[in-house]
């Protein structure tokens, strides 16, 4: 294998858990609200958390072109806050990917969130224990496995980003070139056999992460 | 009626439906264009579909795509390529009817910006200062018209300068788009791209000996389905009526 | 202690919580059929769930006034919970479990009741190392009457802990509630569909019906013998 091809899966890799962190904590937090929690309007967000799940991954991406372009609304916020450009860096391709990601992150740490018995939840309150103290040392430890695998889902999601990712980002060598784009690049180029070398790899590291999700969320200790 | 014989009768029209109307209906031309081409293309299109009553299916997009595509077994009657590249690429294959190959038109190389930008560029060497920061081409591998814009920088000696700031896009169109969205300073089309968009003015035009020389080869592919339709379009493309309208979007025609 | 529950109203699924009484036995029973809404009458004196209506004073401090729109969290009300289920947290061990209260920062006089004196009452000094997984069903009871204790919470609610026990294993755990009463002195509000048990160990009891106290009174009121020897509800 070349060194592009390891530089490929090396940036690939990086932005994916990038974006992955970057939507853990608002992740778990939505899920748990949406566990927990009863709200007016609470359809609607589910509705819309779920959107980039179910939508072409192009029109997500075209969404998030016209929001972080130059002229869009969060791309000139950040140029005139940051003086950082997003579209075609790396940051789109992180955005991208973590839209992406993220509607599988809620539903899985929802369902790990929901997973907690609140007995215990109440029971801590009752020994004196706060909301947040409450979340920290037991809701939190008792969902820990599901979260992980639901991270580790997210992050095999990201691993394999292309529609909003080529629209936002654009396939720039060296730059923004994950593993699908470049796949996809090779084989336009007709340079197939050089993108079986980096579906190889795909295939490993997405197989890898879901069998590492599988094994938590299997040995589940009945609660 | 009742409902199985209704239900039978809606999906028999989902499924089979689109069916007959997807087989070629007699006298339809399917055409493989470079993305450049797009506009003169429909107009001409539209002209022989009221003439002859056929109908002209484009499929407008990268040479290098659609040459890929035409190898993999697509359906087209008629190859028009924005370079030599990809049709000898055909050829080859044994794909074209070589006695059918002319080459029709030429073209030439812009520096585009924003029609609302204050860039200004007094020559090509302008594309290595600080004040562009992001240069839209085609793909400068595969793709005509950034093979063209490459080979160009590399004769200016700016190739070196602009790789860093490169954005590569799938087809010269989307160049264009890329410019009209203000996401990158600048992007290098072809003259008769920069002439269909509003939103752009042309902020440098390559001089023709200095740019690269340019030409649109098309030919008709062999074991199309409509051969016959496929020269008659091929003839109104060559005629002098077909290559006014060329003309008219800014095409450079070989006599 | 003086519990005052006046005009309670919270409306569950079939029926709704109605009670309006004054508590301030040490041990004081609540005794009803499975679903007349004894467990949520706990949950509403210990804070995890909002009363609609009426107000609820202990010792003279408001827990909560839905007319003024007052309601004490359940971690600032000092009030012990043993659910149904024991509810040990299962990813601590046992010592971890009983201290869980002491991880907290709470302002006001240290704790008069010591780990040492809890484990040693108890008998549970021997199981502090163990994971609650490993714990047989008396030891899970006591290691959560010990958690609960440990706050030193002015209330205790229990909620038919010795359901879920055999005969046996109830006459064995029994002791246990009386030395909590006897050593600790924390009043305690204990719920139970069992009269068995409530005879044994409660000064006063209310009847609840389908969310509503029927009747009131002491064991002797209340219940009478059997043919074999258990207790049944004597009639109106």
């Amino acid at each position: 294998m070349s060194f592009e091809v390891w530089q490929v899966a090396w940036f690939t890799t990086w932005v994916a858990a990038i974006g992955t962190l970057l939507i853990l904590p608002p992740g778990i937090a939505l899920g748990w609200l949406l566990a927990r929690k009863h709200w007016p309007g609470k359809t609607l967000v589910e509705t819309l958390v779920t959107l980039p799940l179910v939508m072409p991954p192009v029109a997500t991406g075209l969404m998030l072109l016209k929001l972080f372009g130059r002229r869009g609304l969060l791309g000139r916020w950040c140029e005139s806050v940051f003086g950082v450009e997003i579209v075609f860096t790396w940051r789109a391709v992180v955005i991208a990917t973590a839209v992406m990601s993220f509607p599988l992150l809620v539903r899985t740490a929802r369902l790990a969130l929901e997973g907690v018995n609140p007995r215990y939840e109440q029971v801590a309150r009752t020994l004196g224990a706060g909301p947040w103290r409450v979340f920290w040392t037991i809701t939190l430890p008792l969902a820990a496995r599901g979260l992980v695998a639901g991270a580790v889902l997210a992050f095999a999601r990201a691993l394999g980003e292309f529609g909003a990712t080529i629209m936002v980002a654009g396939f720039i060598p060296g730059r923004t070139a994950t593993l699908s784009l470049s796949i996809y690049h090779l084989v336009q180029l007709s340079r197939d056999n050089e993108a079986w070398g980096l579906l190889a790899i795909s295939v490993a590291l997405a197989f890898g992460a879901l069998w590492l999700s599988e094994i938590l969320l299997r040995k589940r200790p009945s609660l | 009626m009742n409902r199985s014989k209704l239900l039978l009768r809606i999906v028999g029209a989902i499924f089979i439906g689109p069916l007959c109307h997807g087989r070629l209906a007699a006298g339809e031309v399917t055409v493989f264009a470079a993305a450049s081409l797009s506009d003169a293309l429909r107009e001409i299109a539209a002209a022989y579909e009221k003439t002859t009553g056929d109908t002209v299916r484009l499929n407008l997009g990268a040479s290098s795509i659609l040459a890929r595509q035409i190898k993999e077994g697509a359906p087209a009657d008629l190859f028009f390529s924005a370079d030599e590249a990809k049709m000898d690429d055909l050829a080859q294959a044994g794909l074209i009817d070589p006695t059918t190959r002319r080459s029709l038109l030429s073209n030439s190389l812009v520096i585009v910006v924003a029609a609302d930008s204050n860039l200004k560029l007094s020559s090509a060497q302008d594309l290595a200062k600080a004040t562009v920061r992001r240069l839209a081409l085609a793909e400068p591998e595969t793709v005509p018209a950034g093979i063209y814009a490459r080979v160009y920088l590399q004769k200016q000696g700016l190739w070196e300068a602009v790789v860093g700031k490169m954005v590569p896009t799938e087809n010269v169109r989307a160049v264009l788009a890329a410019v009209e969205s203000g996401n990158v300073d600048a992007g290098i089309v072809y003259k008769t791209d920069a002439l269909i968009s509003k939103k752009v003015r042309i902020a440098y035009e390559v001089p023709r000996g200095e740019g690269p020389r340019i030409s649109y080869p098309l030919a008709m592919i062999k074991g199309g389905e409509n051969p016959a339709g496929a020269a008659r379009f091929l003839a109104l493309l060559s005629s002098p009526a077909g290559k006014s309208v060329f003309a008219k979007y800014g095409f450079i025609t070989e006599p | 202690m003086n519990l005052e529950i006046a005009h309670l109203h919270l409306p569950l699924t079939a029926f709704a919580l109605e009670v309006n009484a004054r508590l301030g036995a040490h041990i004081t029973g609540v005794f009803g059929a499975s679903g007349s809404g004894k467990t949520s009458l706990l949950e509403v004196i210990a804070g995890l769930r909002r009363p609609a209506a009426g107000r609820i004073v202990l010792d003279g401090a408001v827990l909560s006034d839905a007319a003024s729109g007052v309601f004490l969290a359940a971690e600032q009300r000092h009030i012990g919970y043993v659910p149904q289920d024991d509810a040990l947290f299962p990813h601590l061990n046992v010592r971890q479990n009983l201290c869980y209260s002491h991880t907290i920062d709470q302002p006001g006089p240290p704790p008069q009741i010591t780990y040492a004196h809890v484990v040693e009452v108890l008998d549970i000094a021997d199981l502090t190392e163990r994971r609650v997984a490993s714990l047989s069903g008396g030891e899970r009871q006591r290691v959560a009457f010990g958690r609960a204790v440990l706050a030193s919470p002015r209330l205790l609610l229990l909620d038919e802990p010795l359901d879920g026990l055999d005969a046996e294993l109830k006459q064995r755990v029994i002791p246990y509630l009386h030395t909590m009463r006897d050593e600790f002195g924390i009043p305690m509000v204990y719920v139970s569909h069992n009269a068995d048990e409530i005879v044994a160990l409660c000064d006063d009891v209310l009847l609840l019906e389908r969310g509503c106290c029927v009747r009131r009174g002491t064991c002797a009121d209340l219940f009478a013998v059997s043919q074999a020897p258990h207790y049944i509800l004597k009639p109106d």
